[in-house]
């Protein structure tokens, strides 16, 4: 655990470090490669210094105002990453939901596949106002549809895909005789599902859902900027940008702000993987372990 | 021995896909009765239906003509009664539970408490000598440990009769014997009877009080030989010139059933050609 903190703070400390170099001899202007413009201008307008990035998160947001720049970046941070959860939350429960379905009933797999394979080649911009124009016209009683429930759907719609095509391979990874196990017993599909189906999953489950917790940020975040949704990131780097003429550090920590909410949204994957994979064999400790009982066997 | 018939097949073929191109007939008027605290092996090359007709009994597939009871009921009734416990091959244990919850996984779609299922799963353990490793995942234990948790895990719920496919046919040769041994023993004392499928004349003449020998296509039964070396086999019967004797005839029962089908074959083509 502490080797792998270690290695993600020297590989920070290495892309500083080529940064700073790349500042240092690359060319002001930036430069061409065989007549194509392919290096970035090394300037402090486009390329700021590491410290200077890092120093802008302590400054005030803008000139006069008395909130720290850091305080802006983490307020915006946190307002996505609560959509981003409920995205994930909401696009692993359908994306389960309708693996579970299809596992099920095979006609509904060969009828609902192709179909969700193809929601994922909608472009998210082009749905992103879309839905937004939906949830206005959503009113349930006193309920009314809040303008960042539209964020948080686009979140789930990049989400739910990675789930259900995950767990779906992995309803159906059990090994055809533990399915006649559970048949030989007389189970019922519920107990089959509950005591094989779904936990074979999990192996299959757990990388499905650290791409869908990935994605549901990237929804969040363009949805954020496509439907014009103030308080999160996704805003906060188009305003950003917009002032990174006069103010081009202040971009960098809108930027550093949405790394790091990926960074912790992965890391809560990480989390559940760690929980759901305890008691699972893993490759290296296989042996190991079977030498020791073997030896304790013959003891 | 008692009265009681563990199984009854009586009359049963089996056709996959039929009416299709790749229809295939596995077994053909196939009658066998096994009796109560009897170990019946199946024995044949591959393609003549032992695994099928194993099967059949465990009612994992239904049986195109005739009829199979287990314990005096239809195949169907017999296996929502659980009637039987089975062993493949794989110890198919699962990942996810320790060796205890393993074992405890027939009692627990029983509907048996905590406690109670505990309980049973450790007399299992005791019985296949696995009560140290209770709480090991199975994927800590070598092939032939595995393989015995499967059994104590087919033995859970008591069953009066234990289908077995293959159990033993990934061990090595050594664990191989030693697990024969213990299942003589467990079966003695839980007085199941088991209908045990496998490739290997010498384990099936050593475990067996009788052995069913077929052939493929279509797979029938071509000759059932009583063993009788006794109740109680130990290593010194593996070294017993009856033991040799019941091998030399098992084998030549298998080449018999495969000479017929050369001879069928030939007077087939000749028909053919005529």
């Amino acid at each position: 655990m502490i080797r792998r903190v270690a290695l993600f703070l020297g590989s920070l400390l290495v892309v500083a470090a080529i940064w700073e170099l790349y500042k240092l001899i690359g060319p002001e202007a930036g430069g061409t490669v065989f007549g194509a413009r392919l290096l970035p201008r090394a300037q402090d307008s486009a390329m700021p210094h590491v410290w200077d990035m890092l120093s802008r998160f302590g400054d005030p947001e803008r000139r006069g105002s008395d909130r720290a720049n850091w305080r802006v970046v983490l307020a915006a941070a946190w307002f996505s990453f609560r959509l981003a959860l409920a995205g994930f939350a909401i696009g692993t429960l359908l994306g389960m939901g309708l693996a579970m379905v299809m596992a099920r009933f095979k006609v509904v797999e060969r009828g609902l596949l192709p179909y969700l394979v193809m929601s994922q080649t909608v472009p998210l911009i082009a749905l992103a106002p879309l839905v937004a124009t939906w949830g206005g016209k959503v009113q349930v009683g006193e309920w009314v549809w809040p303008r960042w429930m539209s964020a948080a759907v686009l979140g789930a719609f990049l989400a739910f895909f990675p789930v259900a095509v995950g767990a779906l391979r992995g309803f159906a990874s059990a090994p055809a005789a533990s399915v006649e196990l559970m048949r030989s017993y007389a189970a019922t599909w519920r107990a089959t599902f509950l005591k094989l189906s779904f936990p074979a999953s999990v192996p299959y489950l757990v990388p499905a859902l650290k791409l869908a917790a990935t994605s549901s940020v990237i929804g969040v975040v363009v949805a954020e900027i496509s439907t014009a949704l103030r308080g999160g990131i996704g805003r906060l780097i188009v305003e950003y940008a917009q002032q990174s003429t006069g103010d081009p550090t202040k971009l960098f920590t809108a930027i550093f702000g949405a790394a790091a909410l990926g960074l912790l949204m992965a890391g809560l994957v990480s989390c559940f993987e760690y929980v759901m994979m305890r008691n699972r064999p893993r490759p290296e400790e296989d042996e190991r372990a079977l030498d020791t009982i073997r030896r304790e066997a013959l003891a | 021995m008692s009265e009681h018939r563990a199984v009854v097949v009586d009359g049963v073929s089996k056709v996959f896909n039929r009416g299709t191109p790749r229809q295939v007939e596995a077994l053909v008027d196939i009658d066998l009765t096994v009796g109560g605290g009897e170990f019946v092996s199946l024995i044949g090359p591959s393609g003549c239906g032992k695994s099928t007709l194993l099967r059949l009994v465990a009612n994992l597939i239904e049986p195109s003509t005739g009829e199979v009871l287990v314990a005096g009921k239809d195949a169907p009734r017999a296996r929502l009664d659980q009637e039987y416990g089975m062993a493949f091959q794989q110890a198919g244990l699962f990942d996810w539970r320790s060796v205890a919850r393993n074992v405890e996984l027939p009692l627990e779609l029983k509907g048996w408490d905590g406690s109670r299922r505990r309980r049973r799963a450790l007399e299992m353990l005791q019985l296949v000598k696995l009560t140290d490793f209770a709480d090991h995942k199975p994927w800590q234990l070598s092939g032939g440990m595995q393989q015995r948790v499967a059994i104590a895990r087919a033995l859970a719920a008591h069953p009066r009769l234990l289908l077995m496919d293959e159990p033993f046919g990934a061990l090595d040769e050594m664990t191989r014997e030693h697990m024969q041994a213990e299942l003589l023993r467990i079966c003695a004392e839980t007085e199941t009877s088991v209908v045990f499928v496998t490739h290997s004349i010498p384990e099936a003449v050593y475990l067996s009080d009788r052995v069913v020998v077929m052939s493929p296509r279509p797979g029938r039964i071509t000759e059932i030989i009583d063993v009788d070396l006794g109740p109680s086999r130990t290593v010194e019967t593996r070294e017993d010139a009856s033991y040799f004797k019941k091998i030399t005839e098992v084998r030549e029962a298998l080449r018999a059933g495969e000479d017929d089908r050369e001879t069928e074959a030939v007077v087939a083509e000749e028909r053919s050609s005529r």
